[in-house]
């Protein structure tokens, strides 16, 4: 099996594709409309499965193409459209107030992690010339994001946004370092099973808007 | 052997079942009960047939049968043979009372099963993608258990645990893709190469770079679930919104099986990068866990998770055992891993009572339950001394026996410190336990007004808190030496 070369058709178009996700997880970060990050989130995910589709048909591995498959279905489709009718339309979420940090400030320490996700990375030996090198340091800049749009953010919904970014990078760390990892596809059910526990659970609960707008008293219940 | 290991891991499975038949909180609970006893029964017999075998590996190497996987197995089993007599007489009230719709109960009873027959399931995964695909469907499993009773604080803990170990658990798949790219040299297939006896031996061709990165976003995602430090923030709340016996599982079995995850991730990391790295890690991670967990612990006012921080700091200890290591660290380690899950079910259980009868958690307005609830009482201040690691219970051995590898890895003051913050956690548990035993306070609602009910309650306490007492003077060999070929099966 030939590994990705970053100089072939394929491998411009995954970089690019990378490049198209960190921008995204970006905009996410810089947003402060909840329907811009579900926005972000699916466009994403569409990059996402293109570049799973892409790596499938390098490969022509049946897996692949199901990861890519779901991946379009559920995370570009089922689930911004899902947070779109059930979480902001019935909880009528518009603009995100509930930060820890200013936007610039967010969006500096975002930089900075993705400078470390270069330097964390370069220090590992991935192969010379494999599209790997230049979109794993990428994918691990996206999964730092992730979590970062998970600190700044207090709002569960948006938590939930950038627990799926999280996700996304760390399914395009999996297509272009080990895209012949057995279990990608089961390891993509259940982070979906999970992401509509998640949605889910905030729905039936509600508990977006008392996180939100929780006044101290309530924040001390569940203290220490 | 196989057939042995599919009923440990399937038996459980009788609680979900029961409902299946439209049974309600009583039914449900004595199949339940039924299936943890046989499951236990069969992880006895596991462990007698294993004796001999250094390893059996079954089903393209997905099954792996070793002495660490059948010394967890024993350690889970038991937990979910108490909790299950702890369900019982728990739901049943609770449904009594009709504080839980009798859908709930159900609820209870299929997740539980879940729960508990994921974890076991995972403990026998060679492969160790099958690893982390079991224990995320046990998490999800025990995350309706958190929410299960549907108040605004319940679903809050359920949240937060749900959101911070999904985290955890995407960074351990992280780093199960970076062993398995740390691996690319291998001439095995992919399968192999995530296959963890393959991975062992093969440890020192594994790529060092990427190796170092997966052990660490394993101790950081796995550690997740286990409540290292400083990613255990949901644990307190989880604990505390949890139904009793579902706090006692997810103290005492949970945990572990996040630690095993740990173990298994640092014996190949052990065996290619050498000791150095991987001890410190833990030594590290246990300590900042064991501050932490004793820190709150400090005039923590709700007893419920005064217990959950001691879960953190004895997570601590483990860890501290398990870096400081050599032949004493890790059998220390695992005898603390066994004596911690019995003393704390024990514990968890024992607020059920608690609970019922005085309808609080805060441990300021539990006063004089020695003289009210004498057998829940006793059994909480007997409990709270042995999980502090008085004698003769239990874990005082471990203790003492990890005390012992600090001062053989000569490392006195790490081991001074370890002791010293031994001593506030004693302090700080058994002062509040006392507390809470003594003195004159409000009379209590009898927790269960049924008599089977109360027998149900009193089972797990006295047997719990028995074996703990025994295994302080007395190991059994057979324990001795499944836990002696574990720490083999590691180094």
């Amino acid at each position: 099996m030939q590994s990705l070369s970053s100089s072939s058709i394929e491998g411009t178009l995954l970089s690019l594709s990378a490049v198209v996700i960190l921008l995204a997880a970006f905009a996410c970060l810089g947003s402060k409309l909840f329907n811009r990050y579900v926005a972000y989130y699916g466009l994403q995910s569409i990059v996402l499965s293109f570049a799973a589709a892409v790596v499938a048909y390098h490969y022509d591995n049946a897996q692949l193409w199901a990861l890519a498959i779901l991946t379009l279905a559920v995370k570009g489709l089922a689930i911004p459209i899902a947070a779109r009718r059930l979480l902001l339309r019935r909880l009528e979420l518009k603009r995100d107030v509930a930060m820890s940090t200013g936007l610039s400030t967010s969006l500096i320490i975002g930089a900075l992690l993705t400078a470390f996700a270069y330097l964390a990375i370069r220090a590992q030996d991935l192969p010379h010339g494999v599209v790997a090198s230049s979109v794993v340091p990428l994918s691990t800049a996206v999964v730092l994001l992730g979590a970062l749009i998970m600190v700044v953010r207090r709002h569960t919904v948006a938590q939930l946004i950038g627990w799926l970014i999280t996700e996304n990078g760390v399914f395009l760390g999996a297509i272009t370092l080990v895209a012949t990892f057995p279990f990608i596809v089961e390891a993509g059910i259940f982070l979906d099973l999970v992401a509509a526990v998640l949605i889910m659970v905030v729905f039936v609960s509600g508990i977006t808007r008392r996180l939100a707008e929780a006044t101290s008293s309530e924040l001390m219940e569940l203290r220490g | 052997m196989i057939a042995l290991v599919a009923l440990v891991v399937l038996l459980p499975l009788t609680g979900a079942l029961a409902v299946a038949v439209r049974c309600r909180a009583r039914g449900a609970g004595s199949a339940l009960i039924a299936g943890a006893i046989g499951s236990f029964a069969a992880s006895i017999a596991l462990a007698a047939a294993a004796t001999g075998h250094p390893h059996l590996q079954g089903i393209g190497g997905f099954l792996y049968v070793d002495p660490l996987a059948v010394f967890f197995a024993i350690t889970v089993c038991l937990v979910v043979v108490l909790a299950a007599f702890g369900s019982a007489a728990y739901l049943r009230v609770e449904e009594d009372r009709g504080e839980l719709s009798s859908f709930q109960v159900r609820l209870y009873f299929v997740f539980f099963s879940v729960f508990a027959s994921g974890m076991l399931g995972s403990l026998f995964a060679g492969n160790l993608g099958l690893l982390w695909v079991l224990i995320e469907a046990s998490t999800l499993a025990s995350a309706a258990l958190v929410g299960l009773e549907a108040k605004a604080r319940s679903l809050e803990a359920a949240w937060k645990y749900v959101i911070i170990s999904s985290l955890g658990v995407t960074i351990a798949l992280l780093a199960t893709l970076w062993l398995f790219y740390a691996g690319s040299a291998l001439h095995l297939t992919s399968n192999e190469r995530l296959t963890w006896s393959y991975l062992f031996a093969h440890a020192h061709a594994l790529q060092p770079g990427s190796l170092r990165l997966a052990f660490l976003l394993a101790v950081v995602g796995y550690g997740t679930k286990v409540g290292l430090a400083p990613m255990h923030t949901w644990l307190p709340d989880a604990h505390s919104e949890a139904p009793s016996p579902a706090s006692a599982m997810l103290s005492a079995a949970l945990l572990n099986t996040g630690m095993y995850a740990v173990i298994r991730f640092q014996a190949i990391a052990k065996a290619g990068l050498g000791n150095a790295y991987p001890d410190h890690v833990l030594l590290v991670f246990g300590f900042l866990t064991l501050f932490v967990g004793v820190i709150f612990m400090v005039r923590r006012g709700n007893f419920k998770r005064l217990f959950a921080y001691s879960s953190i700091e004895h997570m601590g200890i483990v860890a501290i055992a398990l870096g400081f290591g050599g032949i004493l660290g890790l059998y220390g380690a695992l005898l603390q891993v066994l004596n911690h899950a019995i003393g704390k079910a024990v514990l968890f259980l024992s607020t059920g009572d608690f609970v019922l009868g005085y309808r609080t958690r805060e441990s300021s307005e539990v006063r004089g339950a020695l003289g009210a609830l004498p057998l829940a009482g006793g059994v909480l201040v007997l409990a709270s001394l042995a999980v502090a690691g008085c004698p003769p219970f239990g874990i005082f051995l471990s203790e003492l026996t990890i005390v012992r590898a600090g001062f053989a890895r000569s490392a006195p003051v790490l081991t001074g410190l370890l002791l010293l913050l031994l001593v506030v956690g004693f302090i700080a548990l058994v002062g509040t336990t006392l507390a809470m035993a003594t003195g004159d306070g409000p009379e209590p609602l009898h927790p269960y007004p049924r008599r089977s009910g109360r027998l149900l309650a009193a089972l797990p306490l006295v047997s719990g808190l028995g074996i703990l007492a025994l295994l302080g003077v007395w190991i059994p060999g057979g324990l001795n030496e499944i836990i002696v070929h574990a720490v083999r099966a590691i180094s």
